[in-house]
């Protein structure tokens, strides 16, 4: 049976270390630029499983403990170093304790912490703007570039055939089936089909009549040049304050700024704007007083490839027999990118996901209105 | 000549800001990243102040010469982003620009 998946992101690329881990021989990865090139390198490389909506936590809960396997087996840095969500004001802290009730009944154990554990958390904020934190013990960060890189060498290793600067322009079918992907470079056939290439989804299956609803929104991270560790948890949240200011350390030890600021879907990745520096930097520092001091060393864009309710597209493209889709990430692609890797495979192999609640995510959904909701999208 | 060699290799400093080597830019290639974009950010070659300038055009050279691909080929997807040297962060806690902190603002259009 020969594979052919079209984008060669971490989502691609985790499907593809699937099928080739349960044995197939055949799975080729198309990608329109290089590997990565799309928000997989582009993040800031953070999990959690605290979500919003049973489908979200209870496949972020899988994918965690498949990224403590993969950091076990390859020796990446993924560390559980907690998320902080933290309030500015007193009633915030009434919102946290209903989403920590809601996060226990699922086994997810957050908690709401006061000033002090929080500043024995993180020592450099400013415990005098905070009334408390709400705090996820299970989530963290993971170095992405090194993530990323050991996935692509292993994927070759095992067999995948992984080809660059090839975009695919359309598909092609008939009678419920589809045949081959045309690229400028000439038409690949194969047995299945599987379209990872987030926002670029949309077109590949809109050339066969299907329409997957994904909107590629802009985001505007800024990285600091590198310093010693300053902010230890995986990652600290402005709940209050509008966009969500939200920070992070890298293992190199350079600060991750970002916040979400509005912008038009589809704004072209270099059209980076000159308000972004201080929309993210000022809420921030005066969570954190020492950025005062620190030299921005870039800035990058990156989309949030959304769906109208912030869940990814998961499975079968009906009508079609031999077609999977697994995009629209909404944002958390990269941590659930194990899982999807396990869902497609089993979709493909099988005919249906291990963990049933993938189920509610197929694209149908947007016909049929089964719609699920999730509020926290920022992390 | 073969020990001599390595500690050539281990000598040559690539990217100054990071301490990138000659030597880990030929253990990459060997251990299979065979994409220069990918190879550059695994080495965090142009990820210091520099921005680049000083490293990556040497560095795209050795990885076009080793792999057999043309210096265009090998940089295509490379892109410079801003600001083209460090900016001190505090110029954005204090100075209030054009927008306030926590209004959003949408730009019209796309370009
Ligand atoms: C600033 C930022 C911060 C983020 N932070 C986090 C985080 O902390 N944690 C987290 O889990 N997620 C985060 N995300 C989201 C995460 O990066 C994505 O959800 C994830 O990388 C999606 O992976 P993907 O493989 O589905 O898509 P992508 O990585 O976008 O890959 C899609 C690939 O498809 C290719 N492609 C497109 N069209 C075609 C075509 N026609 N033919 C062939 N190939 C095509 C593209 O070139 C691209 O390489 C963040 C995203 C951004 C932008």
């Amino acid at each position: 049976m020969r594979i052919l998946i079209i984008g060669a992101g971490v989502s691609g690329l985790f499907i593809a270390y699937e099928l080739l881990k349960r044995g197939l021989k055949e799975v080729l990865v198309l990608d329109a630029k290089t590997p990565g090139y799309g928000a997989s390198l582009r993040n800031i490389g953070c999990f959690r499983s605290s979500f919003t909506s049973r489908e979200h936590v209870l496949l972020m809960k899988e994918s965690i403990a498949k990224w403590l396997e993969i950091k076990r087996d390859w020796g990446v840095f993924i560390e559980q170093r907690g998320y902080l969500w933290i309030a500015r004001r007193e009633d915030t802290l009434d919102v946290f304790r209903e989403l920590a009730k809601f996060h226990n009944s699922h086994g997810v154990p957050t908690r709401v912490i006061g000033v002090d554990e929080l500043s024995s958390r993180e020592p450099y904020i400013n415990t005098s703007i905070v009334k408390g934190a709400l705090f996820d013990p299970t989530a963290g960060k993971m170095s992405v570039i090194e993530v990323f890189t050991e996935l692509y060498i292993r994927v070759k290793k095992m067999g995948g055939i992984i080809i660059p600067h090839t975009p695919v322009e359309r598909l092609v079918s008939s009678g419920g089936i589809v045949k081959s992907a045309l690229t400028p470079r000439g038409e690949y056939a194969a047995d299945v089909f599987v379209v990872a290439a987030a926002e670029g989804s949309r077109k590949i299956l809109e050339s066969i009549g299907v329409n997957a609803p994904i909107e590629p929104s802009p985001r505007h991270p800024l990285v600091t040049e590198p310093y010693a560790e300053v902010i230890k948890s995986g990652l600290v949240i402005d709940w209050d304050t509008p966009g969500s200011p939200h920070i992070t350390q890298t293992q190199h030890g350079s600060i991750i700024l970002a916040r979400d600021i509005k912008d038009e879907p589809w704004t072209p990745l270099n059209s980076q704007r000159h308000d972004a520096f201080e929309k993210i930097i000022k809420p921030l520092s005066e969570l954190y007083p020492f950025l005062r001091n620190v030299n921005v060393n870039r800035y990058w864009m990156g989309y949030y490839d959304m769906t109208p309710d912030h869940h990814p597209i998961y499975g079968p493209v009906k009508p079609f027999e031999n077609l999977y889709i697994a995009a629209g990430f909404s944002g958390h692609g990269l941590m659930m990118a194990p899982i999807t890797g396990v869902l497609i495979a089993d979709w493909i192999l099988h005919g249906r996901p291990r963990i049933s609640v993938a189920e509610n995510l197929v694209l149908e959904r947007f016909e049929t209105g089964r719609l699920v909701k999730e509020i926290a999208v920022v992390g | 000549m073969g020990g001599e060699e390595v500690g050539v290799e281990k000598a040559t400093i690539i990217c100054r800001c990071n301490d990138v080597t000659l030597e880990d830019i030929n253990k990459a290639i060997e251990a299979g990243i065979d994409d220069f974009e990918l190879l550059r950010k695994y080495l965090k070659i142009g990820f210091g102040p520099c921005q680049g300038r000083g490293c990556l055009l040497i560095a795209a050279r050795i990885f076009a010469r080793r792999m057999s691909k043309s210096l265009g080929d090998v940089l295509v997807n490379y892109s410079v982003r801003p600001p083209i040297t460090p900016i001190p962060a505090k110029y954005f806690t204090t100075v209030s620009l054009a927008f306030q902190g926590g209004e959003e603002v949408s730009r019209g259009g796309k370009s």
